[in-house]
């Protein structure tokens, strides 16, 4: 491969890591570095021998190490970058138990692994949005101590318009993925806004807790809590109090007269029987006057009838449904990847053709330089013999002179341009 | 060259008819971006050509059938501006638009030849105009439950959203309020309406014009509109009952809409 596609000549892309879908979780684990020591390990891959600039990124996924390394001939004295040995000496981790998970990326797949990681198409949810933000950390550490510098940091800002672009020019990452905010989701279609809505929390369970969480993040304001144990119900109650959201205990005697206060209950009990049937529902919308209620239904076996689903203004989702609509964003997703995909190809194909006019900027200066320098001796000379001259025929002479430069030139540049392509294509 | 205007009003109406599509289907705010502003500018020429229209006509008031049509789909794009400029929602856009461009077809390419009696301008302009926001505020609301109605099946339905409906979401319950708000605004429009047309019709006509059946079946309209709203809002009506009373109302006011098109009471052209 030619050295046209690195960032600068002279100079090569390398990015090396493992991640998990090449690691399993106990090695990836041994790799991981905290935020705390992220700085003391970029400062220390920088001082390697052949590495020019450098940033690891490290999450619970991956660990990556991109770096800008010297590309001298090998009878420079010169000693290469070795980076499966930094991993090996940092993380005291055998090279043994590294080489089968390790991935190597280089100069064009570098920069195109970057945009995807980035773009979040190479996480294991895809379309996730976390991704973005590591990578922007990692670059401010990196940034910090000194190990991205103006080759990298062009790359870098590259990768975050592409990461951007993918967002906003597909669907990836607008549908959601997980069974909490599935059910936010939900809700919103039903609600709008949920601002000033009341949640009634039936049960215990990590998942219901989670839900009310989300819908307390989206603007619910009031939580109720009814559990057999009124004791447990109170603290459920006490772990959601905060100065923006109300908390109230309901008896669960008295459930079927107060459960219509709420607009979306999520049941989660272990009640072997159902604990609201289709005409709980029809009462609870005749007491609503028509206004909807969202039940959330994430108990096995299930706590609300499936037929409430039939009564208007009821919406019953249980946790194969919720699960269901989960898949499907999840395939809308897929196929919103192939959009992005296209964006990268594209965008790393713009992103080589800068590097190469960039290549080519060196020897245009020279040229254009060396020609003006003949020009003005050319016209020193000249002067002597033309005698004086008006300001009017000193101009036209100067003129003159830059334009047969310039058009003597033209042939020249273009061929460099076109040669610096070539020479990136071959 | 109020013709002109309008025709370049028609012609603004359908782009933005095409850009609403991806912009309300898909969620693409770049879509949004051209039906809005377009609809707007649009709505601003179409108003020029009507103010022209009517001034080259030496009256201030739309009482041909082309004229008509033309101020109520000037009314029904406004409302449709002032609903996204409250709700920024632009499903209603999918249907209101390309009836926007259905009802100025006719007075833009083919603009009526008839002759014009004017009784009272300044009243008979309210009374018409009064008249359109009601009809206009009823089909808005008809077309927010008709929408509340979808979405309410396909949450219901709980399969896996088809992509082509997949963004054509709006929240039922500001569909409701949509619906609501819309009923509740043309109510006092069709009042004011019917009431100047009545004081109207006994200067020029006396007690006989009531006893006609259209204007007869004009005050059913009126009843049959508070009695709508009434139960909607004593009993909370919504989705497929909100529909069918919403349908009816609608049927009512294409009846009385027909009637005033046939009948030889109610007209200012020329015999």
């Amino acid at each position: 491969m030619s050295d046209h596609n690195s960032p600068t000549p002279g100079h090569k892309l390398v990015l090396l890591g493992i991640n998990h879908n090449t690691a399993p979780l106990d090695v990836r684990e041994r790799l991981a570095i905290p935020a705390g020591r992220l700085a003391d390990a970029t400062r220390t891959l920088v001082h390697q021998p052949g590495i020019r600039e450098g940033l690891i990124l490290s999450t619970c996924n991956r660990v990556e190490i991109l770096t800008l390394q010297e590309d001298a001939p090998a009878a420079d004295n010169h000693t290469p970058a070795d980076l499966p040995r930094f991993l090996h000496e940092y993380f005291s981790v055998t090279p043994a138990a590294l080489q089968p998970h390790l991935y190597e990326f280089r100069e064009r797949e570098a920069i195109r692994h970057l945009f995807r990681v980035a773009s979040s198409l190479d996480s294991m949810v895809l379309g996730e949005p976390q991704i973005l933000g590591q990578v922007k950390e990692s670059y401010t550490v990196a940034r910090e101590v000194g190990a991205v510098q103006s080759n990298l940091e062009a790359l870098l800002q590259r990768t975050f318009t592409v990461a951007k672009r993918v967002r906003t020019e597909t669907h990836i990452g607008s549908s959601s993925v997980s069974i909490a905010s599935v059910a936010v989701d939900l809700a919103r279609k039903i609600f709008g806004s949920l601002q000033g809505k009341t949640v009634l929390i039936v049960g215990a369970g990590k998942m219901a807790d989670l839900a009310a969480r989300h819908l307390i993040q989206q603007g619910a304001t009031s939580i109720l809590v009814a559990n057999r144990t009124e004791s447990r119900a109170q603290q459920i109650a006490d772990e959601f109090r905060s100065p923006t959201c109300t908390t109230a205990v309901i008896p669960f005697d008295s459930l079927y007269d107060q459960a219509e206060r709420a607009d979306i209950v999520i049941t989660s009990t272990g009640s072997p029987q159902k604990i609201f049937s289709r005409s709980h529902g029809q009462h609870f919308l005749q007491r609503r006057r028509s206004r909807p209620m969202f039940f959330i239904d994430i108990a096995v076996p299930r706590d609300v009838d499936p037929s409430m689903n039939q009564v208007e203004g009821c919406f019953v989702y249980d946790i194969d449904d919720l699960q269901q609509v989960a898949a499907s964003h999840l395939a809308d997703r897929s196929r919103e990847a192939e959009a992005a995909e296209n964006i990268i190809t594209n965008e790393v194909a713009k992103y080589q053709q800068r590097l190469i006019s960039r290549d080519a900027v060196p020897a245009i200066l020279a040229l254009q330089q060396a020609a003006e320098a003949i020009r003005e001796a050319e016209l020193a000379r000249a002067a002597k013999r033309l005698g004086n001259l008006t300001p009017e025929q000193q101009a036209a002479i100067d003129a003159l002179t830059r334009s047969l430069t310039a058009k003597l030139l033209h042939p020249q540049l273009t061929a460099l341009r076109q040669s610096a392509r070539n020479h990136d294509e071959d | 060259m109020p013709v002109f205007w309008l025709k370049l009003a028609v012609l603004l109406y359908g782009v933005a008819s095409l850009a609403v599509l991806p912009a309300a289907l898909f969620d693409r705010p770049r879509w949004r971006h051209i039906a809005i502003p377009t609809a707007f500018t649009a709505l601003f020429f179409h108003f020029v050509a009507l103010a022209e229209m009517l001034n080259a006509a030496h009256h201030t008031l739309p009482v041909d059938r082309h004229e008509t049509q033309s101020l109520l789909a000037l009314l029904l794009v406004a409302a449709f501006l002032i609903v996204y400029a409250s709700y920024r929602t632009v499903a209603l856009g999918i249907f209101i638009l390309p009836i926007a461009v259905l009802l100025t077809l006719g007075p833009a390419f083919s603009p009526s030849q008839e002759t014009i009696l004017l009784p009272h301008s300044g009243w008979i302009f309210l009374h018409i105009a009064l008249l359109l926001a009601a009809y206009a505020a009823l089909f808005l609301s008809l077309l927010a439950s008709l929408l509340y109605l979808i979405q309410e099946r396909r949450l219901k339905s709980k399969l896996p959203a088809i992509r082509f409906v997949a963004y054509f979401e709006t929240p039922l319950d500001l569909l409701d309020q949509i619906a609501t708000k819309t009923l509740i605004f043309g109510l006092p429009c069709m009042t004011a309406g019917l009431l100047i047309g009545s004081a109207l019709a006994e200067q020029t006509i006396g007690p006989s014009y009531f006893l006609d059946p259209k204007i007869l079946l004009a005050f059913a309209m009126w009843v049959a509109y508070v009695a709508m709203i009434f139960i909607r809002r004593s009993s909370g009506l919504r989705g497929r009952r909100a529909v069918y009373l919403s349908s009816f109302i609608f049927l009512v006011i294409l009846t009385v809409w027909a009637a005033n098109q046939l009948s030889s009471v109610h007209r200012f052209t020329a015999p």
